[in-house]
């Protein structure tokens, strides 16, 4: 296990199995339920094994109640498996809490760390006195996440008068006061607009880059993964169904690529036979086409089209993550797409 | 290790400025805060006044020092109060899922209990102090160092007995969701029964408040000792039982804690 | 106007409280337990000064059960969920529905207590049996029209008490800072409505006044009646006298709500 030792979070068949009362119907059921020795056990994480190498930033990704929560509770020391192992920064999480907690930082989208009724300033002096960070590391912290943040303009305000995405810029930068090596992001732009997300991108990127900090983030908005991560790790009723590369599950689960060419003239007379290429839609003077990406190559497709009516305008857009995973989820792994040559 | 200990030292000086700042940030609250605990120390002051009107004889205890018996106890409650109230919000952090903050955190899980900004003061604990120089005024309470030294022990371990429930009850929230019901028992037998002397009681509920709730070592065992009341009728105990307060504090919060510990591992086991 | 909805609500109100199952067996075990220890209070304070205002042990027994039972129905406070509504702002959502507010939490009570007399009727029979083996003459109600009396009673202080959480919770459409307010309330309520120490052993002064005031409906009034303490016309002034307070109360918390529901409607919250 040489190698592994540069690793900076080692899962290794992770598994967590809850036990809980099976529940009836109707008040008669209710009453009864009181009284049940009735349990059902859930796995909610099923042999569940990846290694992350410091600096990575990494998607963890499925449907509602795949495992991902459990998984991140798991890393982060708040839950004990059920078997399986992990460690994070060298440590296990569970076994030396506080260890761990020195080298990690956590986002909880829904659950701020902010003193609810203070201004912003005063919770991050807490968390400078409970992360035991001096007095420098503290102003020159500050003062970069009030750059990119945009905090300064909110710094004195009572964290209850904040909107969700003041607060939600207010709980990264308590996240990262310490200068964890490890960011787990559990849902971290739920409920955000536009430019709060765009901010909060540009901070993980940017931390990312600078410092080297490892990110682990779990989201729904596949935009925050598609602009932020190389690597995703895709899980579905607790198991882990794909780990690599964005590019390569595009190329593998999304072999085609969309192409839209409008025309001078009315389009109904164009008429593509070339293998590979499929005709989606027409309309008017527009034409929408789909074609695979390995048999055809886009400027040939261009000249063909050029040849039948005089082109305005070309554009041609890849696969978007969110229908190739919809995909995944609806079919199953091995049925989405073609098998790797 | 030092630098742990650091860490959770200036935690607390923070925890205590927080504490302030959210007081100045809500004065009302406070004086709406402060009337609330002189109206719930008033009614019961009241409800033993009503009956002491009725019910004069309390086994030779006259009502100075019945009144003198409250006050001791108010002294070991309002002192756990001031410290560790918030361990009383356990269960509400566990059922809304904040507990798991406290876990990834490199402070002791309890410790960032009990250090939950909120709107701590120790106003409890003046009005204890006040009620209890006038209670020793009115049984015409004997000074002397052992009296000092009593009354001090009488009230940390009393804190520590008070805390020491607390905490079995608020780790019980890792097992059970709602604990009302259980809560609501234990302050009764806390509230009702420290308030007359120990001596009237059958044996069943004597053995309860002094062995397995020992609400007893809070106020009724000092008292006997500070009233010189070693001979009471029907009951027989050891009259120094009343130096043995910060023992039983001591064994109580042992106990307690060991089962807290127990309690987080099962968290951490089964989650929410 | 169609009541099913709240019927419905009503029935799910029953329902999520009943999640909490193991609190139903420590709610009865800590009534079983309240009683015994409340039994040996009184017995202890009653062997050493004898019977006090013509109400004997047996009697005061029987009034500490039933006031610890009343305690359940009267600790569900179903109004408290507006103060919540109203901190959130959801209660402008609820003003657009076609429901009334102050009946969806009375519907919302009336479930919650459905669930309580789940865990009283169970405290009660084992109760009084328990209680019957240290005591004769624990228990029953001193006639037939003084357990219908009582039942009355019981059910006016309920809308009694539902009315006066009621007014608590719309109070919170001028301040939050009701809460401790709203606990002052309920210890002040709580001595005053005899359910600590019966009315009658109150100073003659005090006592006066805590006849006079609506709280005595709350656990005075059933109690007083169940012990035979009251008795035919007294039944019936006691009942009237809970109606008349009931009206009052009525009356002031339907303006008061509405006042507060406007203050809403206007002002956007």
């Amino acid at each position: 296990m040489a190698a592994a030792i540069n690793m900076i979070i080692q899962a290794s068949h992770l598994t967590k199995q809850f036990k809980s009362v099976r529940r009836k119907e109707g008040v008669l059921g209710t009453l009864a339920t009181l009284f049940s020795h009735d349990y059902e056990f859930k796995d909610a994480v099923t042999d569940v094994s990846f290694d992350l190498e410091p600096g990575e930033l990494v998607g963890y990704i499925g449907p509602n109640g795949a495992g991902k929560s459990t998984t991140i509770k798991m890393l982060t020391g708040i839950l004990v498996p059920t078997s399986g192992h992990c460690t994070v920064n060298g440590i296990v999480p569970w076994q030396d809490r506080q260890a761990n907690g020195r080298g990690i930082g956590v986002v909880f989208g829904q659950r701020t760390q902010l003193y609810w009724d203070l201004p912003l300033v005063e919770s991050f002096r807490l968390l400078k006195a409970i992360y035991g960070v001096s007095q420098a590391s503290y102003d020159r912290h500050l003062k970069k996440f009030s750059e990119l943040l945009g905090l300064d303009e909110f710094m004195r305000t009572p964290v209850r008068q904040l909107s969700l995405g003041q607060r939600m810029r207010g709980d990264f930068a308590a996240a990262m006061m310490h200068e964890p090596a490890v960011v787990f992001l559990d849902e971290p732009t739920i409920g955000l607009d536009v430019v709060a997300k765009e901010a909060i991108r540009n901070f993980i990127a940017s931390v990312n880059k600078e410092r080297g900090t490892t990110f682990i983030l779990t989201t729904h908005d596949l935009n925050d993964v598609e602009k932020l991560c190389a690597r995703i790790i895709l899980i579905d009723h607790g198991r882990k169904l794909y780990d690599g590369s964005i590019d390569a599950i595009k190329k593998r689960y999304g072999p085609n690529r969309l192409l839209t060419a409008d025309f001078l003239t009315d389009a109904a007379g164009v008429d593509i036979r070339m293998p590979g290429v499929a005709v989606l839609e027409r309309d008017g003077q527009r034409i929408r086409l789909e074609f695979e990406r390995e048999r055809v190559r886009a400027d040939e497709l261009i000249v063909a089209l050029s040849r039948q009516a005089d082109l305005k305008d070309v554009t041609i857009a890849e696969p978007e993550l969110e229908t190739i995973i919809r995909q995944i989820y609806e079919r199953g792994l091995d049925r989405s797409g073609p098998a790797p040559q | 290790m030092a630098d742990a200990g650091a860490r959770h030292w200036s935690a607390y000086r923070e925890f205590w400025r927080l504490n302030f700042l959210t007081l100045m940030e809500y004065k009302v609250n406070f004086f709406i805060w402060l009337a609330f605990t002189i109206v719930y120390h008033g009614v019961a002051l009241g409800a033993i006044w009503i009956m002491m009107s009725r019910f004069p004889s309390m086994n030779g205890w006259h009502w100075q020092q019945v009144f003198f018996l409250y006050a001791l106890y108010m002294l070991g409650h309002t002192l756990n109060n001031t410290f560790f109230f918030t361990i009383g919000e356990v269960p509400d952090l566990v059922r809304e899922g904040r507990f798991d903050r406290l876990l990834v955190r490199p402070l002791d899980p309890l410790f960032q209990v009990l250090s939950q900004p909120g709107q701590i003061w120790p106003d409890e604990l003046v009005i204890a102090l006040i009620v209890f120089i006038l209670a020793q005024g009115a049984v015409h309470l004997q000074w002397s160092s052992s009296t000092v030294v009593l009354l001090v022990l009488a009230t940390l371990g009393g804190a520590y007995i008070d805390f020491a429930i607390q905490l079995i009850i608020a780790t019980l929230s890792f097992w059970v969701v709602r604990l009302d019901a259980l809560r609501w028992v234990v302050m009764s037998l806390e509230n009702d029964f420290t308030r007359y002397p120990l001596s009237i009681y059958n044996r069943a509920v004597r053995i309860m408040l002094a062995y397995v709730f020992p609400f007893a070592f809070m106020n009724y065992f000092p008292a006997t000792v500070l009233l010189h009341k070693s001979a009471e009728v029907g009951y027989t105990f050891n009259p120094q039982l009343g130096w043995l307060t910060p023992v039983v504090g001591a064994v109580w919060f042992a106990a307690a804690y060991s089962f807290w510990r127990l309690g987080l591992n099962k968290y951490q086991g089964t989650g929410s | 106007m169609n009541l099913a909805p709240y019927a419905e609500f009503a029935k799910r109100a029953f329902s999520r409280e009943a999640t909490y199952r193991a609190e139903v067996f420590t709610r009865v075990g800590s009534v079983l337990l309240r009683v015994f220890l409340l039994s040996t209070l009184w017995t202890a304070l009653y062997r050493n000064n004898g019977a006090k205002q013509g109400i004997s042990l047996e009697s005061m027994i029987t009034y500490a059960t039933l006031a610890l039972l009343l305690d359940l129905i009267y600790g569900v406070n179903g109004a408290y969920v507006i103060r919540q509504k109203i901190r959130e702002g959801s209660i402008a959502i609820d003003f657009m529905r076609p429901i009334s507010v102050p009946l969806y939490v009375f519907a919302d009570t009336v479930g919650q207590t459905g669930f309580a007399l789940v865990q009283i009727v169970p405290a009660l029979v084992l109760s009084f049996p328990l209680l019957g083996l240290m005591h004769a003459h624990v228990g029953g109600p001193s006639g037939g029209i003084a357990a219908l009396g009582f039942v009355a009673s019981v059910a006016l202080g309920f809308l009694l008490n539902f009315l006066i959480d009621l007014i608590m919770a719309t109070a919170t459409f001028w301040t939050m800072e009701i809460f401790g307010i709203q606990i002052m309330v309920q210890f002040i309520s709580s001595l005053l409505s005899g359910s600590l120490v019966p009315l009658y052993f109150f100073p003659n002064g005090l006592q006066k006044i805590a006849f006079a005031l609506p709280f005595a409906g709350l656990y005075n009034a059933p109690l007083s009646i169940y012990i035979g303490k009251w008795q035919g016309r007294d039944i019936a002034l006691g009942l009237g006298e809970q109606a008349l307070w009931l009206a009052l109360i009525w009356f002031a918390a339907m303006a008061f709500w509405r006042r507060g529901e406007r203050r809403v409607v206007v002002q956007g919250g």
